[in-house]
């Protein structure tokens, strides 16, 4: 039986008399790379704060790698790591110094933390960019480098809240392979994107979450099975994603009515 | 094909613009805060009100008195008024008030000459500009009271003269507009407002030193003045009254050479800035790749590794943060400022001024007061940095630890220079008073950051590096701080007043040495408790720094 790497029971937060997330149970076993989706203001966001610790639940549990998050926040902080929405940067230091910074809050040793730096700047392309101040960075040299203090301690599970948004095809791909190497030894990945072909092809396995409600939860073959359709016909996720979420016949009646600019 | 309309012309590009404005200051008062903005804008109205007012009788009663006695040169001093004010006052309202781009109205399809018009209609709508003109009316109207044959040639200098101010206002405030798009000139300024402000100060003790020999080279120089614009519209008047047709058409000749000078500096500034200048901070340069600097941690190397992270990072942000680097020069020069006032023999209290003795603890007490004022909003500069402290995997006592000792240091370096430069300038106060001093402010440092670790979480209010807009700390965090000053103040008042009381100076040494034991105990165990309290605060925390 695979070790699961993230297991929510009922999991729910409010914001006053809003329900953001509303009694989720995921699972996600180790080593996964695992898509979760969902429409603009569905809760993706909330969840991933909630799993990472910058969002306390209303209610419900959270185990990462066996591992209550309320009972232990610290011992499962230091085997995650994030790229929260908005990055969470310190905008006046150097991506040297950010990094540095950072492997020293993980408890890596300054050598360490060094070599580090250098590799994950080098392979990131933003070496040529050791003294640049990373309020002056383009966004998506942020994201980079977000991305690199998130695994710069080797982390476990890694949350990832839109990673290739800004990223140029280069360093894109490059990251791709890096996440999936890193899931083939084991790491779980636990990733949204609202780019479903880059989940469609990352990701082993998705949830889909609307209104705060977990609507769908499995394998990319489960989900395909659970979709009605023509037999033998392979749909995509997009195809998967707005038949689970619905897509009303509004829209296009809506479309109709702007003959001025169709 | 979608239908294209035509376009709207000036006058109601104009109207959408001003309805633009309104709802942009409607809409910001929706906010909580900026209700009560109103209240104070209600308020700010009416003794605006009052001050255009009054000055509007001001210039008028100037005026008159200056044409009724004929002396219609002096009008100049009223046309500098008018002019510095002007000048500068939007220079302030910049800095501290509600900004507008202006440049953003060029992604819609204006002309140049519709551009370059909004530009000036946005000058007139200033309130240093209604001010202004309404004075100026007054004036006007003290001439057709006073001397009604020159009205015309006195108005016609006056739309000279307010064409010059406002092409001026709307130059400056577009150089002004280029040179702070970039973080570091913003950040510099900042600092050196500051710095101007407090050698404001310093002008008094110069003036006194100085003043009478200054005077004979400032009359000397004060001709060269002549051919800027409020001595040119001051002299059409004194031209008009004495019928000195050439003088008059030289002084109008010189304010239409003003109008023409500036408005075509405006126009190419206008025309730069409408074909697309790049006023947002590139990237910095790409430099060659090096291998990472591998430095030693120094005496930091002996703290954990976390606490040493937070430390170095504390640094770096004091380093980045030009208004914070420049305001590490304010101690010392207040000391300087204040041993200029209140000691040695040009005191202004006393013949001799205060002794060493008195002096110490009083500067000492105040420098803590200003040191230590950033400490009550600790993470004010974090912005969304503040989400990396709670996915560490470490506790926020740590981070806290980290920052106090960062402060810490920074205090014992100023107030150590600072005080070197009180040996200098009024002498040492005797081991005792020293002693006294110093363990004093170890208390004062001490107990002031357990309470404002507390207040940092408790009430967090996000700053921005380089603004000047709305960078204060939060009301409660101001009071916190007020009061814990009072007490903490308060006590060391008393034991120094023990140790005059029973005739031993030493006794305050004591005194303090226990109050700092103390202190440090209560400092220490107060670490656990915020961690805890930083949890609760979290989502506090992170939406009012990550907004």
């Amino acid at each position: 039986m695979n070790e699961i790497a993230i297991r929510t029971e009922r999991l729910t937060r409010r914001f006053g008399p809003l329900t953001a997330v509303d009694s989720v149970d995921l699972r996600v076993n180790a080593g996964q790379f695992f898509g979760f989706l969902g429409p603009n203001g569905a809760g993706k966001s909330t969840t991933i704060k909630m799993l990472t610790g910058l969002l306390a639940p209303t209610s419900g549990r959270m185990e990462l790698l066996g591992l209550d998050f309320q009972q232990n926040p610290i011992e499962v902080k230091r085997q995650i790591g994030v790229v929260p929405e908005g990055m969470g940067l310190f905008e006046r230091l150097t991506g040297v110094e950010y990094l540095h910074f950072v492997g020293r809050m993980y408890g890596l040793d300054r050598p360490t933390t060094e070599k580090r730096t250098e590799e994950l700047l080098d392979f990131m392309q933003l070496a040529d960019r050791e003294k640049t101040l990373i309020a002056d960075y383009s966004h998506g040299m942020q994201k980079k480098l977000a991305l690199a203090a998130a695994v710069i301690h080797g982390p476990r599970i890694l949350f990832l809240d839109e990673p290739f948004e800004g990223v140029d095809a280069l360093a894109a791909g490059s990251l791709k392979e890096l996440l999936g190497r890193m899931t083939e030894r084991g790491v779980t990945i636990f990733l949204t994107s609202h780019v479903l072909e880059i989940v469609e092809r990352l990701c082993s396995h998705v949830a889909i979450i609307h209104k705060g409600r977990l609507v769908a939860q499995g394998s990319m073959e489960d989900l395909r099975a659970g979709v009605p359709g023509d037999e033998g016909e392979k749909k995509t996720l997009e195809e998967i994603f707005l038949s689970i979420v619905g897509q009303s016949g509004g829209e296009r009646a809506r479309l109709e009515e702007l003959t001025w600019l169709t | 094909m979608a239908y294209l309309a035509p376009l709207p012309g000036v006058g109601e590009q104009l109207k959408l613009i001003v309805r633009l404005r309104w709802c942009l200051f409607k809409n910001g008062l929706r906010r909580k805060n900026n209700r009560w903005d109103i209240v104070g804008i209600v308020f700010a109205g009416f003794f605006s009100g009052l001050l255009i007012i009054g000055l509007c009788a001001a210039f008028f009663a100037g005026t008159y008195s200056f044409l009724a006695k004929n002396r219609a040169g002096w009008i100049a001093i009223l046309f500098w008024a008018i002019f510095l004010w002007w000048q500068i006052v939007p220079l302030f309202v910049a800095g501290f008030g509600a900004n507008f781009e202006f440049g953003k109205l060029l992604r819609f399809p204006l002309s140049l000459r519709v551009f370059y018009i909004l530009g000036l209609a946005y000058g007139f709508a200033d309130f240093s500009a209604v001010a202004a003109m309404c004075w100026i009316a007054s004036m006007m109207a003290a001439v057709v009271k006073v001397r009604p044959p020159i009205f015309a040639a006195f108005t016609f200098a006056c739309v000279l003269f307010v064409l010059i101010n406002v092409t001026l206002e709307r130059l400056i405030g577009s150089w002004l507009e280029r040179i702070f798009a970039n973080r570091r000139a913003r950040e510099l300024m900042v600092g050196v407002f500051l710095l101007s402000m407090v050698s404001l100060n310093l002008l008094n003790p110069a003036l006194q030193k100085w003043g009478s020999g200054a005077r004979p080279a400032v009359l000397h120089y004060l001709p060269y003045l002549s051919w800027l614009p409020a001595p040119l519209a001051g002299k059409t008047a004194a031209h008009a009254m004495n019928g000195d047709f050439r003088g008059l058409v030289a002084e109008f000749s010189g304010l239409l050479l003003w109008v023409a000078a500036l408005s075509a500096l405006l126009w190419l500034r206008y025309r730069k800035q409408y074909f697309g200048e790049q006023l947002s901070e590139g990237t910095a340069p790409a430099t060659r790749r090096t291998t990472t600097r591998r430095s030693s941690e120094g005496v930091i190397g002996i703290l954990p590794p976390a606490i040493a992270g937070v430390v170095r990072k504390e640094f770096h942000y004091v380093t980045r943060n030009g208004f914070s680097a420049i305001s590490l020069l304010l101690p010392p020069i207040m000391v300087i400022f204040f041993s200029l006032q209140f000691a040695g023999k040009n005191s202004m209290i006393k013949e001799h001024g205060l002794s060493p003795e008195v002096f110490y603890p009083s500067v000492m007490a105040y420098l803590i007061l200003i040191l230590l004022s950033p400490a009550y909003n600790a993470f004010a500069f974090e912005g969304r940095g503040i989400q990396t402290y709670f996915m560490a995997p470490i506790p926020m006592r740590d981070v806290l630890v980290g920052k106090n000792v960062f402060l810490g240091c920074l205090v014992a370096v100023e107030l150590g220079v600072s005080l070197s430069v009180l040996a200098w300038r009024i002498g040492f106060p005797g081991w005792a008073s020293f002693l006294s001093t110093v363990t004093a402010g170890v208390f004062a440092v001490v107990a002031q950051l357990t309470i404002a670790n507390w207040s940092s979480l408790s009430f967090p209010k996000k700053m921005e590096i380089g603004k000047m807009k709305g960078q204060r700390n939060s009301g409660i965090a101001v009071w916190t701080a007020f009061g814990a000053q009072i007490v903490i103040g308060g006590i060391a008042s008393v034991v120094l007043l023990l140790g005059r009381w029973f005739g031993n100076t030493w006794i305050p040494v004591a005194l303090f040495a226990g109050f700092t034991a103390a202190a440090l105990g209560g400092y220490a165990a107060s670490l656990n408790p915020l961690s805890r309290l930083a949890e609760e605060k979290k989502e506090l925390l992170i939406e009012t720094l990550c907004r």
